[in-house]
């Protein structure tokens, strides 16, 4: 009961919509908020990374002289207001450190995902006219080296790991060290320079780039402001208020607009802890150690921890799978109970207090999300059955919903009317309305400044103050909003019949078997899917039943499996009429990775790359009706 | 493909708690070199110790020719047409190379081929009739991994299965042991399971070859296509992409395809 307890506590200190004592409204940009952060808070702790196996603090002063150092080191390498920096590293304390050095030095940052190509990498740095490029290590470092030629405007690059450097004789190469001592001196010579820099960048100015992954053409840089920061960051805390007793986990890629403006800023605003991961493959491990207070992820993620426990239950004995299903079935009718807004009787809640002490808290721990207050999933399109299994283990999940555009969420489920399914209702002062043609249309505070370089994507997207968000769906009579699919996406069948084809992908990736899929159908007689096995879970269940397989293609080929992933589109598929059933499927027999130009950086299947690379399994699933 | 002589499917063994095989199937087709690659740890050793018999598997099968063998003790093994060649060659050492080569045929009852058979090893490893009288122990390391392969030639067997022959050898004597493997499996028609820290050799003598990685099979083809895959490249043979600085030390995620 722990927990009940700090809900309480912190509602009491924090009413509904409250904003941190110390931000007034002359914070009107990051650089000022994070002075204001460094001045009245001096002695917590901002931020935690792991090192060398052990946890380590950094307080806001320390961070304040760390950001002040970089900052001034740019500064003393020429970096003049509003010049681009890029930042190519993992998520990490660093790219903090280059981030908001950058930002209170007047400058603009780039994020760059670490799992680009050089060629990639090149395209950003041109596109962004970035002057220096902050790069995590000697892998990250040599994309750079590999088309620098190719870019005139970049001066410096600047490696966070010297690792395997230390031999490096480069002009144009230096580490974050030198470049603190450089910052160190400069400041000392300089000392009013850093308030100066602080001061210079209006709120009306660009903050920082956000390149969208782009499924069709170049990657767009999306322009947010500080204004747009600073006004989302006020609607976070109204909504999903958080202090500096809470705890975050920062894992999810800092160039992606949900952990930087969620994560990074929220954090910076309110003071909340952000805890850095040691790395992407450690995060199951990190979550249980720092058990995050408010923990905002994306789908792939939820999806992982339920499949892990559905198949950790497999390898449980009996009582435990019965205590299990019992306790669930308990937390299951007391999330129905709240998801219909009706009173819990005693009876049931004295049996769900019994669930949560027995079993389900267990549950909570294995995860690691027993000290979570709130869950938010965002990013992408989230089952709803995935939601209500959480709800079921007494947490609150909440889906939010917005797009790079809009500077993040723009809706969101509120805490005591959550709705399965739904995205929520807007997030004041944003105002969310449907186009005739049933297009989101997004207008407020948040709504980003344009693409960089490009103002006839700018215009198709911005009309009349309104962003269209390509994203369509319906409302309900309590203004809740529904998103069907992206309206790009909509298969219209040989038969004429719209299909959104993201419902039922997201029915199929709650199997603890499946890890994405794509539908296909469109001008076609019926509807396919092409399916990523999830490896884990597959090869564990191959092995329990005796199906013999070498390597990832030899497992799907497997017929058992194939049969495995049959019986789970079935069953997707009785939730669905007729025409919009899948009839068909292949599974991708290469495992992809993030590097692989398949995936978005948030692992998601691009459906137009995948429908024009994998041609020819499409059209196998098509043969055998044209002959 | 030929018919197989070994199959094994979804085997798991394990060391007491440590489990070092977590599901290994694969296929040995008669009269071929298979070839199983993978690092220190995992787990090459341990899938020949269990087709031989000296580790009973916790779950799955080895068959050898149909028949299921998995379980049974060591000799009974032996006399089904399975030797093992271990790592580290295992002679005994104070008895003579003839006495140990002699060790190798304890199972047959047939004099005259042990007889022959013995003229046929001396015809491989000319070293071994001269040292014939000598203690197996003051043999060197690549006459004794000669001797391995003699003594268990003894044996007449159908599967050979060898424990990184290469191990502790000179390049050229590596080169030697490898030309004889390869002779053994074209003169004599015996199938030959290898088990290989050099992938370089093990990749130019073998038909197909398996990558074990912790305990799984995370990749197989022939040896010509694996030889060309850039993680094998990469990983098993040492050769990397130069990188614009011309020295690189990070390394790529393994990804196996």
């Amino acid at each position: 009961m722990e927990e009940e307890k700090a809900v309480a506590l912190s509602a009491d200190a924090l009413p509904f919509g409250a904003q941190p004592a110390d931000m007034g409204p002359e914070i009107d940009t990051v650089p000022k908020m994070f002075l204001r952060g460094v001045e009245r808070r001096s002695a917590q702790v901002i931020l935690r990374q792991k090192a060398f196996g052990i946890w380590q603090s950094v307080g806001w002063e320390t961070l304040g002289r760390i950001v002040r150092e970089v900052g001034m080191g740019l500064v003393a390498l020429g970096y003049a207001p509003g010049e681009v920096v890029s930042i190519l590293s993992n998520t990490n304390r660093e790219w903090v450190y280059a981030d908001l050095g950058a930002l209170c030095a007047a400058g603009v940052v780039n994020g760059i995902y670490p799992t680009d190509a050089p060629t990639q990498v090149e395209y950003l740095l041109a596109d962004s006219a970035s002057v220096f490029a902050f790069v995590e290590d000697e892998e990250q470092l040599d994309k750079v080296l590999e088309v620098r030629e190719r870019l005139p405007a970049l001066r410096k690059i600047i490696v966070f790991d010297m690792e395997g450097l230390r031999d490096l004789d480069d002009p144009q190469v230096m580490s974050l060290e030198a470049l603190r001592a450089l910052g160190a001196e400069h400041d000392a010579a300089h000392p009013d320079e850093w308030r100066r820099r602080i001061a210079v960048r209006r709120p009306e100015d660009l903050a920082i780039l956000v390149y969208t992954s782009g499924t069709t053409g170049k990657p767009k840089g999306a322009m947010i402001s500080h204004a747009n920061i600073m006004a989302t960051l006020a609607a976070y805390q109204a909504s999903f208020p958080q202090d500096a007793r809470d705890e975050r986990m920062c894992f999810l890629p800092l160039c992606h607009i949900a952990e930087r403006i969620g994560g990074e800023y929220h954090a910076l605003y309110t003071g909340a802890v952000m805890n850095y991961v040691e790395n992407p493959e450690t995060v199951p491990e990190n979550v249980r150690e720092i058990a995050p207070t408010v923990f905002t992820a994306v789908p792939r993620v939820w999806e992982k921890f339920y499949s892990g426990v559905l198949i950790a239950l497999r390898d449980s004995s009996r009582l435990q799978q019965w205590a299990y299903k019992a306790a669930i079935d308990i937390g299951r009718r007391v999330a129905a109970l709240r998801e219909a807004r009706a009173p819990v009787p005693a009876g049931l809640r004295l049996a769900f207090w019994l669930a949560r002490r027995l079993v389900l808290d267990n549950v909570r721990k294995a995860i690691g999300v027993h000290r979570a207050r709130v869950l938010i999933t965002g990013a992408a399109p989230i089952s709803p059955d995935l939601v209500r299994w959480f709800m079921a283990l007494g947490l609150e999940m909440l889906e939010v919903w917005g797009q790079t555009e809009s500077c993040g969420a723009v809706t969101g489920n509120p805490k005591d009317g959550v709705k399965p399914g739904s995205i929520g209702i807007p997030m004041a002062p944003s105002e969310v309305r449907l186009s005739p043609e049933g297009e989101l249309l997004v207008r407020g505070p948040g709504v980003f400044m344009g693409y960089l370089n490009q103002p006839e994507k700018t215009a198709e997207t911005l009309k009349d103050g309104w962003l269209h968000t390509g994203d369509v769906g319906r409302v309900d009579a309590e203004g809740y909003f529904m998103i069907s699919d992206r309206m790009k996406d909509i298969i219209i069948t040989a038969g004429g019949k719209n299909v959104t084809p993201s419902e039922w992908e997201n029915q199929l990736k709650f199997s603890p078997y499946i890890t994405d899929a794509v539908v296909i159908g469109d001008k076609r007689p019926y509807l396919t899917a092409l399916i990523m096995i999830d490896h884990e879970n597959v090869e564990k269940y191959a092995q329990e039943h005796a199906i013999p397989f070498s390597n990832y293609a030899s497992l799907c080929r497997r017929p058992e499996v194939q049969a495995l992933i049959e019986g789970e589109l079935g069953k997707v598929n009785q939730h669905f009429a007729r025409v919009e059933q899948v009839k068909r499927f292949r599974l991708l027999e290469t495992k992809l990775t993030a590097e692989d130009e398949e995936l978005t950086p948030t692992m998601k299947l691009k459906r137009k790359l995948v429908n024009e690379k994998y041609r020819d399994l499409i059209e196998s699933m098509y043969a055998r009706e044209a002959a | 493909m030929a018919q197989s002589m070994l199959e094994l499917a979804n085997v798991e063994s394990s060391y007491g708690p440590v489990q070092a095989l977590r599901g290994v199937s694969l296929s040995v087709p008669e009269g071929r070199i298979v070839t199983v690659l993978g690092a220190n740890g995992a787990g090459k050793s341990t899938i020949l110790k269990t087709i031989s018999g000296i580790i009973d598997p916790q779950k799955g099968q080895v068959k050898l020719r149909g028949v299921e063998i998995q379980g049974r003790a060591p000799d009974q093994v032996v006399r089904a047409g399975v030797v093992h060649v271990p790592e580290g060659r295992e002679v005994f050492p104070l008895l003579s190379v003839e006495d140990n080569l002699r060790m190798g045929a304890y199972t047959r009852r047939d004099p005259d081929g042990v007889a022959q058979d013995l003229e046929a090893v001396f015809g491989y490893f000319p070293v071994l009739r001269e040292r014939a009288q000598q203690e197996a122990g003051q043999l060197s390391g690549g006459q004794q991994q000669m001797l391995a392969i003699a003594r268990a030639l003894l044996a007449k067997p159908q599967l050979m299965l060898m424990d990184e022959p290469s191990l502790g050898l000179s390049p050229k004597l590596t080169k030697e042991i490898f030309e004889i493997i390869v002779r053994i499996n074209r003169e004599r028609g015996t199938t030959i399971l290898l088990v290989e820290q050099n992938a370089h050799m093990a990749l130019k003598i073998a038909d197909w070859g398996y990558v074990l990685e912790v305990g799984r099979i995370v990749m197989e083809d022939s040896c010509a296509r694996l030889a060309e895959k850039e993680d094998i490249r990469e990983f098993y043979l040492g050769v990397k992409a130069e990188g614009v600085r011309g020295k690189r030390r990070w390394k790529k995620k393994k990804q196996w395809r």
